[in-house]
């Protein structure tokens, strides 16, 4: 299993416009990363916080749902997060060409 | 006491004064006359001289002699003790010992003095009064008892003093503890304790003062906590307890119904980081569509959304949109030998990567899975070592696939297990195809419930396979012979040709019977039921036929196309076809539409797709459009989607193209005016039977020659 997920982490960073991936522990510590070191803390910390309250606020409306994906569109990237109870699985694309 | 007695005579004597003086003489008078008793005896002078003796002697008369005591012992009266003679007039007790007694004794002891130095002297003195008072032996006693009482004067004396001393040394305090007295010879006597004279000390110590004093403990650590409490934590920790009730329910079922409790399995390391791994997994596979999805956006509304406008003015003709082009890279020399939609996820096909063109082989094949969300990758991959030709899903496990190899063997997958390794595989020397397996096709679970599907090889046989729990075995349902005479063998030998199967198809509705294509251009139609013959012959093509289609609303019809060039329309128990198209070009598929029972489509070899609306226009195709590069590739299979306008088209370079009908393509039926309430289904079967009742010849007329066939000629 942890071969395909390597497979597919490394389609995925291999796929046009993929600027990052990241793979973040339940700990909010980055295990995975293609992206430099500050970016990734940067991103890591930010992302885990937003995930928790993106979370929180899908939970609080109503408990027996639950958050599974995050998309964040801006103006020079989306953002895509996968958010787990022990990892957060984030990549950066820039979908314009 | 002897004082008292004459008081008391002469105070009576007084109180007889007193009383009458007068009587005195009288009385005296009276004292003297002496008064005789009445019954005294006269006695005579004689009897008055006898002398009478009285003795006197110790025997007490007055005692009782015989008392007498029950025993309850012995249940009798036993005699009791004997009352003495003794009577106590008087008693007193002395404090006087005598010198030589025992308790005399101790108390010099205690005194300090030596008893044998005092018996000596003792001795010694009463040798000297032995001497002196030979004569005096009444006195000696007296004088020993005075001296006694002197000497206990004294000790009371000494007593005394010792007795206020040892007040004053009480009064000092106890701190000081009275050593005990040796006794010092000629000292001080020591005070003898009495037992019954005591009184009570009591003594008061000092207070001591009270001091306050204060200690603190080291403060326990703390630490400040603050959380926010919302209902999604209510929520889960309800839904704990709620599972922690439910398990101790669970538990006391079990022991009431006498079974073991439960074992809860702990998870080993490698089984957790296996669970992370796979969520990892399927968490990378959405965002990989995610990312394919922005990549692919325009496409992707394309394929929902887009519908051509320019049809509204095209009266009869229509166009298809290319939407995603689905590849794999190990697989690109490969040939899509077959396509298939998923019947249980629309959006997902299975791809088969053989060879067609036998002059050039390609090694291995794969049965790949796409789906249309993710046209980057596909999510199934099942690599083999021969090609794989033919491939289908069975419809109520949309994860066993059965797939047919160009080596005649035939295997299943169970994707959603394991892509790798299939689960059941034909054995490669006697389980299989002498030939090519053109075909497979999942059939009804028998009646034990085991899953099984048919296959057909180029070897002429129609197989069976059933899924044992063990095994796949395989039961020879007919072994197709031509219709002509034997061929002669070397050595005189004999041999009947076997046909050669291209394609089969069940029928949609009568699932025993079945059509075969072969390679000498006859259709057959067969019945599971029969093992030697077949029920009906079409002789329907020149070439080897490719594809046999039944159209989806009326099942009596059914297409067919060869590798000469024509499509035929037949019904069935009709020998001859009802229509024939001649492309010009090789077909590759042929296949209805799923949405209209007069629409088909078809594949060329040139890269082409033809969409015919018998409807629309019998002659031409509605729409005639490249879909791949005419010099580099060739389309070979094409397979409608059952639940969109779609269709994917494979060609000979491994590529599998998505493609959208336009509106015109897929006109729905309109009903009548008069008939509103018909439903869709009806009313593709009514435009059906009205299109072909222009085609039926009455039975009575002879049949006009067929002038395709006549061409031919």
């Amino acid at each position: 299993m942890a071969q395909e997920v390597e497979e597919t982490m490394k389609r995925i960073q291999s796929h046009k416009g993929i600027v990052g991936t990241i793979i973040v522990n339940a700990e909010g510590v980055p295990i995975k990363t293609t992206l430099d070191n500050t970016t990734t803390v940067q991103y890591a910390g930010l992302i885990s916080s937003l995930a928790d309250k993106a979370r929180s606020v899908v939970r609080d409306l109503d408990p027996s749902n639950d958050l599974t994906f995050l998309r964040i569109r801006s103006k020079k990237h989306e953002i895509l997060v996968a958010p787990d109870k022990e990892f957060i699985l984030i990549v950066v694309q820039n979908p314009v060409d | 006491m002897p004082n008292t007695a004459p008081k008391k005579a002469q105070s009576g004597v007084q109180a007889k004064k007193k009383e009458g003086n007068d009587a005195d003489a009288e009385q005296y008078t009276r004292t003297r006359g002496l008064m005789k008793p009445k019954d005294q005896v006269e006695l005579n002078a004689e009897q008055l001289r006898e002398i009478f003796v009285l003795s006197l002697n110790s025997n007490n008369t007055q005692i009782p002699d015989s008392i007498v005591v029950w025993s309850y012992a012995d249940l009798t009266f036993i005699p009791g003790p004997m009352a003495g003679n003794m009577v106590e007039v008087f008693t007193q007790k002395g404090s006087l010992l005598r010198k030589d007694s025992e308790e005399a004794r101790q108390q010099m002891i205690e005194m300090g003095l030596d008893p044998a130095e005092l018996d000596l002297e003792s001795v010694e003195e009463e040798e000297e009064a032995a001497l002196e008072d030979e004569l005096m032996m009444e006195g000696e006693g007296e004088e020993a008892g005075e001296e006694g009482e002197i000497e206990e004067e004294g000790q009371g004396e000494g007593k005394k003093k010792e007795g206020e001393k040892e007040e004053d040394e009480e009064g000092e305090g106890e701190e000081a503890p009275t050593k005990p007295q040796k006794p010092k010879p000629g000292g001080r006597p020591k005070k003898l304790t009495n037992l019954f004279n005591f009184c009570e000390r009591a003594a008061l110590t000092y207070s001591n003062p009270s001091r306050p004093q204060e200690t603190q403990t080291i403060p326990p650590p703390m630490a400040t906590f603050s959380a926010l409490v919302t209902p999604s934590l209510i929520y889960d920790i309800y839904m704990k307890d709620y599972e922690r009730h439910e398990e101790e329910k669970e538990r006391e079922r079990r022991e009431k119904m006498g079974m073991p409790p439960k074992h809860i399995i702990k998870k080993t390391p490698q089984q957790i980081n296996d669970e992370f791994q796979a969520k990892l997994f399927k968490a990378a596979r959405v965002l990989e569509r995610m990312i394919n999805q922005n990549t692919y956006f325009d496409i992707a509304k394309d394929y929902r959304y887009w519908d051509d406008p320019a049809d509204d003015f095209k009266a009869e003709e229509g166009t298809v949109l290319p939407l995603w082009k689905f590849e794999y890279n190990k697989t690109k020399k490969h040939t899509v030998c077959d396509l298939e939609w998923n019947p249980y996820y629309y959006d997902l096909f299975a791809v088969c990567f053989g060879f067609l063109d036998y002059s050039k082989p390609v090694a291995g094949g794969a049965l790949c899975l796409f789906t249309l969300k993710n046209p980057s990758f596909p999510d199934y991959v099942c690599m083999t070592d021969s090609a794989v030709m033919c491939v289908d899903t069975h419809k109520n496990y949309p994860y066993m696939v059965a797939i047919g190899l160009f080596d005649g063997s035939v295997r299943v997958y169970n994707v959603n297990y394991s892509c790798k390794e299939p689960v059941y595989k034909s054995n490669s020397v006697e389980n299989k195809h002498r030939g090519i397996v053109w075909e497979v096709k999942w059939a009804e679970d028998t009646p034990d419930g085991e899953l099984n599907f048919y296959s057909v090889g180029s070897d002429g046989k129609v197989n069976n396979w059933i899924l044992m729990s063990s095994a796949l075995t395989v039961i020879t349902i007919i072994e197709l012979l031509l219709d002509q005479p034997p061929v002669h063998g070397p050595d005189g030998t004999t041999l009947k040709l076997k046909a050669s199967i291209c394609c089969f198809k069940f029928h949609p509705v009568k699932p025993q019977i079945y059509m075969i294509g072969t390679e000498e251009g006859y259709i057959y139609k067969c019945s599971v039921a029969y093992s030697s013959a077949y029920l009906l012959k079409y002789e329907a093509h020149q070439m080897p036929v490719c594809q046999i289609d039944f159209n989806k609303f009326n099942t009596d019809i059914f297409i067919s196309c060869s590798m000469d060039w024509r499509i035929k329309i037949w019904e069935d128990n009709r020998m001859e076809p009802l229509f024939v198209f001649d492309i010009g070009e090789r077909i590759g598929d042929v296949k209805w539409a799923p949405y209209s029972s007069t629409v088909f489509a078809c594949v060329t070899t040139e890269g082409k797709i033809h969409v015919y609306d018998l409807n629309v226009n019998k002659y031409k195709p509605i729409c005639v459009q490249a879909i791949v590069s005419k010099k580099k590739n060739k389309t070979t299979k094409l397979a409608f989607n059952y639940n969109l306008p779609i269709l994917v088209i494979g060609d000979d370079k491994g590529c599998s193209s998505i493609v959208k009908l336009s509106p015109n393509l897929r006109i729905p039926c309109r009903a009548p005016k008069k008939q509103q309430d018909l439903d869709q289904n009806t009313l593709q079967l009514m435009k059906l039977d009205k299109l072909l009742a222009v085609l039926r010849e009455p039975t009575t007329l002879s049949l006009p020659p067929d002038t395709a066939e006549h061409d031919d000629d």
